[in-house]
């Protein structure tokens, strides 16, 4: 085996190893981010086995589409989603099995209640010599927070920091609900059959690749200028799927834009919101949310 | 020359150009230091890092810019490899710098970096586009991706006579693919510098190595797309390619600087409302051209 067979080799191993330990890495770990890379970084792997095939431009198409793409979904995921740094089961590594614990290694979990910053913060300022009396005043304000947060729950301030900051408000509800809503979490009762079936799966596969003996190899050498037979083939071949599928993507374009616009039309109900956040909100605390009170607001 | 000779050529080019780089905007910001060079003066609280994402996002950054290296031809014979496809290759391994400032700003748990990860996610959807259009024309007259095919279509006339559209495009868009002043959101100063505020020591080298290197590439890029690359009378072929790349930085430097700075929303606004456009018209310009045979022949 002379040198270059060496580096093909080595190359095969690495990409394939990419390509396997990020899909396991994102179908086990606990962050949403992590996930998209995992997932990311699995199809670099998949790019790399396509250029290993000499199919240099499948394989840049799909390190190219794939970094964007994915890089744009993970925005749009924690922009969306509630706990998108698995911050929630990385406090409770108990509920994770080896696997999982492995990949979320490092995760933070979430951080102490607010009230308890702010404490911090307080007599940071003012007492940072006296670091004893720091340590009491905080322990005062634990209690506090704990007298206000399981006994009378009546607080105002801590009644609205339930509603305004995600991550802590989070942590106050779930303490108060006895810490077992795990409705949200990653973790699903299906979850160990799931992984059997995907394992079974797996083996199967395996099998099928042993089991065959003459797998057909072609004889001929790949196209080194794989770039222009592709641009002929779209181009005279399939050019009719081609530009089909290009005017499709820029129907579902103009789809989205009109769905994401305001409704200009008066009467309905999308118009209420924006009418109403040009007038003066009254304050937040009182009542139902504005957006109930249809004849006041529009 | 071995590959061992070609990457260390690479990256010497690649030093020498960061450096260069770097003179070039202290002097042109002498008196007002920018962001980059003044990033993390404010106070910046660290969180605990992620000890798998953040280390991996400078050395993803650096990565980038050296793969992109390899396709620069600085001479006939001047270039780490000529790839079939070079400048399809070159847009893709560039964009695994958006990639490295995600990790870094995600996994760096500070919300100044998160919001830098953003950021930059959104510059790209912003950016791609409109500097494949700009891209695209070169390529339809050179009827070839490889760089030094390129170079030699435009021994007659330089590509920026024929298409100063695509030139323009391609000098804006370069400019939000390098960070630079009009664009500079994800490293501006309201947050902190991003990923560079926090960051020190080797890291923070690294950054500025591979941000730099980021404007020299996106600049020989230009001067190869558009100016002719190595070509030019009298003086040897890898000084042409230097003195244009250098002059193409000014340019792109100086010329950023006459321009307000610009936000993500507008960033974006003006991509999709003015860049695009303007990329769809420059194709068929340059389409028009081609069909009335005025171009390089052959």
């Amino acid at each position: 085996m002379n040198v270059e067979q060496t580096a093909v080799l080595v190359a095969f191993g690495l990409c394939a190893f990419l390509a396997l330990a990020g899909a396991l890495g994102m179908a086990t770990t606990m962050s949403m981010f992590r996930s998209g890379i995992f997932l990311m970084a699995s199809f670099i792997g998949v790019g790399g086995l396509f250029i290993l095939l000499a199919a240099d431009l499948m394989g840049l198409l799909q390190i190219m589409m794939y970094i964007g793409g994915m890089l744009v979904m993970i925005l749009f995921m924690v922009l969306f989603m509630h706990d998108p740094g698995g911050s929630m089961m990385a406090g409770m590594p108990d509920m994770m099995s080896p696997i999982e614990r492995f990949f979320s290694r490092g995760l933070q979990p979430e951080p102490e209640p607010e009230p308890d910053e702010k404490a911090d913060d307080d007599t940071g300022s003012s007492l940072k010599e006296d670091a004893g009396h720091d340590a009491m005043n905080r322990d005062e304000m634990d209690h506090a927070d704990k007298a206000a947060g399981h006994g009378s729950h009546g607080g105002m301030d801590h009644a609205h920091m339930d509603h305004g900051s995600t991550s802590c408000g989070d942590m106050d509800k779930m303490g108060d609900m006895g810490g077992m809503d795990m409705d949200m979490s990653m973790v699903t009762p299906v979850r160990p059959v799931a992984a059997w079936g995907a394992a079974a799966i797996g083996i199967g596969l395996f099998a099928l690749l042993l089991l065959r003996p003459d797998w057909p190899v072609a004889g001929q050498h790949p196209n080194p200028d794989s770039a222009r037979a592709v641009g002929m083939m779209l181009m005279h071949k399939y050019m009719i799927a081609f530009e089909g599928a290009g005017f499709l993507i820029l129907l579902g374009i103009f789809g989205a834009v009109f769905l994401a616009r305001t409704n200009q039309h008066a009467e309905a109900p999308g118009r209420a919101l924006p009418v109403a956040r040009r007038e003066d909100p009254p304050p937040a605390e009182s009542g139902p949310a504005p957006g109930h009170e249809e004849g006041k607001w529009s | 020359m071995g590959i061992a000779g070609k990457t260390l050529l690479v990256t010497l080019a690649l030093l020498a150009g960061a450096w260069v780089s770097g003179r070039i905007e202290r002097v042109l910001m002498r008196g007002e230091p920018g962001a980059m060079h003044q990033a993390g003066t404010a106070a910046v609280h660290l969180g605990r890092r992620d000890r798998w994402l953040y280390p991996i996002g400078p050395a993803v950054a650096l990565a980038a810019v050296l793969l992109g290296a390899v396709v620069m031809p600085f001479g006939p014979a001047l270039v780490g490899e000529d790839l079939q496809i070079g400048v399809f290759y070159f847009i893709v391994v560039i964009d695994f710098a958006v990639l490295g400032i995600a990790l870094s700003g995600w996994g760096a748990n500070t919300g100044h970096a998160v919001e830098a990860c953003y950021r930059a996610v959104a510059q790209l959807v912003a950016y791609v586009v409109p500097l494949g259009m700009a891209v695209v024309g070169t390529i339809m007259m050179a009827k070839s991706l490889s760089t030094t095919r390129i170079v030699e279509a435009q021994q007659g006339v330089w590509f920026i006579v024929l298409q100063p559209l695509g030139f323009a495009l391609y000098l804006v868009t370069g400019l939000m693919q390098c960070y630079r002043a009009p664009f500079l959101e994800p490293f501006a100063d309201s947050v902190v510098g991003g990923v560079l505020g926090v960051s020190t020591g080797p890291e923070a080298l690294i950054w500025r190595l591979a941000l730099s290197g980021l404007l020299l590439l996106v600049a020989a890029m230009g001067a190869v797309l558009f100016l002719g690359g190595w070509s030019g009378p009298w003086l040897p072929a890898p000084l042409w390619m230097a003195l244009k790349t250098l002059g193409l930085m000014i340019l792109m430097l100086a010329g950023g600087r006459m321009v307000r700075p610009l936000s993500v929303a507008r960033m974006l606004g003006l991509s999709w409302k003015v860049l695009i456009p303007l990329g769809l018209a420059n194709v068929l310009l340059v389409g028009g051209l081609i069909l009335l045979k005025i171009g390089p022949t052959g």
